[in-house]
């Protein structure tokens, strides 16, 4: 199962907070600069951001977050994320870049590995020497401290 | 794994992030329908992690948001004649108003547009040629006419 599959599939359960049934253009208006925002933190090239961002909402998969168990923007960050990875991997699948070297462990360097670069979680803990359960714990720790900022 | 140890485990910002394995998904679920607190919790989670992304929002190009229309419009015309069973004429086509003076003609046009075009040439010739040719033959004959005035007078 690949990124966007996942993006697709959340768990089962009952929504948490969904008002109602949007249409891509309606999800678009909500949070289509957030989504253009995440790509663009991705894939920094601006025309391929924004056809990354029309690919996210003309995604049948978009649909999917309508009976997905948690919010639509939870849903478009996903999907926005995994798009932006997948194409971030075909381009540098053309021209590689650098890789990253500094062996910062910081719950900002392990966020922006696994959230910017498109490193998954086993991958990153392989890049820094740690464990899988400290990167994850970082992201707690990421998110932890912007809440007390 | 105790509530508390679950929670500063990562898995839950992980898999809002979608960075998680299938495996710890079914896990999030099995939690989460298990406790209410937790749900909770996880709707401030989210609400925190989309105000951490809105804040990093840009502006998109309107452009972009013509095109998520064109193609939803277009994915509900196809939806909709694939459900009801029906393949109009107006169904298939999006409505799009052309600003254009070009006009699409048959490719046989153009070989009957050449040989027009050679025989209208090869008549002008033909045309100036016998034209010039009568002149020159009225002048000969206007000439052995004089000569046989003068002759007879």
């Amino acid at each position: 199962m690949n990124e966007l599959e996942r993006a697709g599939n959340g768990v089962n359960g009952q929504a948490l907070s969904k008002p109602k049934t949007l249409t891509s253009l309606e999800v678009y208006d909500l949070y289509g600069s957030m989504a253009y925002g995440i790509i663009l933190q991705i894939l920094p090239q601006v025309h391929l951001a924004q056809e990354v961002l029309v690919s996210v909402f003309s995604s049948p998969q978009l649909q999917s977050c309508n009976s997905y168990p948690f919010t639509f923007a939870a849903c478009v960050i996903k999907l926005a994320r995994a798009k932006a990875v997948e194409a971030k991997r075909k381009l540098t699948a053309l021209a590689p870049i650098g890789e990253h070297t500094s062996g910062d462990a910081s719950p900002q360097s392990i966020f922006d590995l696994a959230f910017r670069q498109g490193f998954t979680p086993e991958e990153v803990a392989g890049k820094l020497n740690i464990s899988k359960s400290e990167v994850l714990r970082s992201f707690h720790e990421f998110f932890k401290s912007y809440r007390n900022v | 794994m105790s509530k508390q140890e679950f929670i500063e485990s990562g898995i839950l910002e992980s898999h809002l992030m979608g960075l998680t394995s299938e495996e710890e998904q079914e896990q999030v679920a099995e939690m989460m329908l298990s406790d209410r607190e937790l749900s909770e919790y996880v709707t401030e989670l989210e609400d925190d992690i989309k105000r951490y992304f809105a804040e990093g929002a840009v502006a998109p190009p309107e452009a972009v948001r013509e095109i998520i229309l064109l193609r939803s419009i277009r994915e509900k015309k196809g939806r909709s004649s694939y459900d009801s069973g029906q393949t109009t004429d107006t169904a298939q086509y999006l409505n799009v108003e052309v600003n254009d003076t070009h006009m699409k003609v048959h490719k046989l046009w153009r070989p009957a547009f050449i040989a027009v075009f050679v025989l209208s040439k090869i008549f002008l010739i033909a045309g100036l040629y016998f034209y010039f040719k009568s002149v020159a033959q009225q002048e000969e004959i206007e000439k052995i006419k004089t000569e046989m005035q003068l002759n007879g007078k």
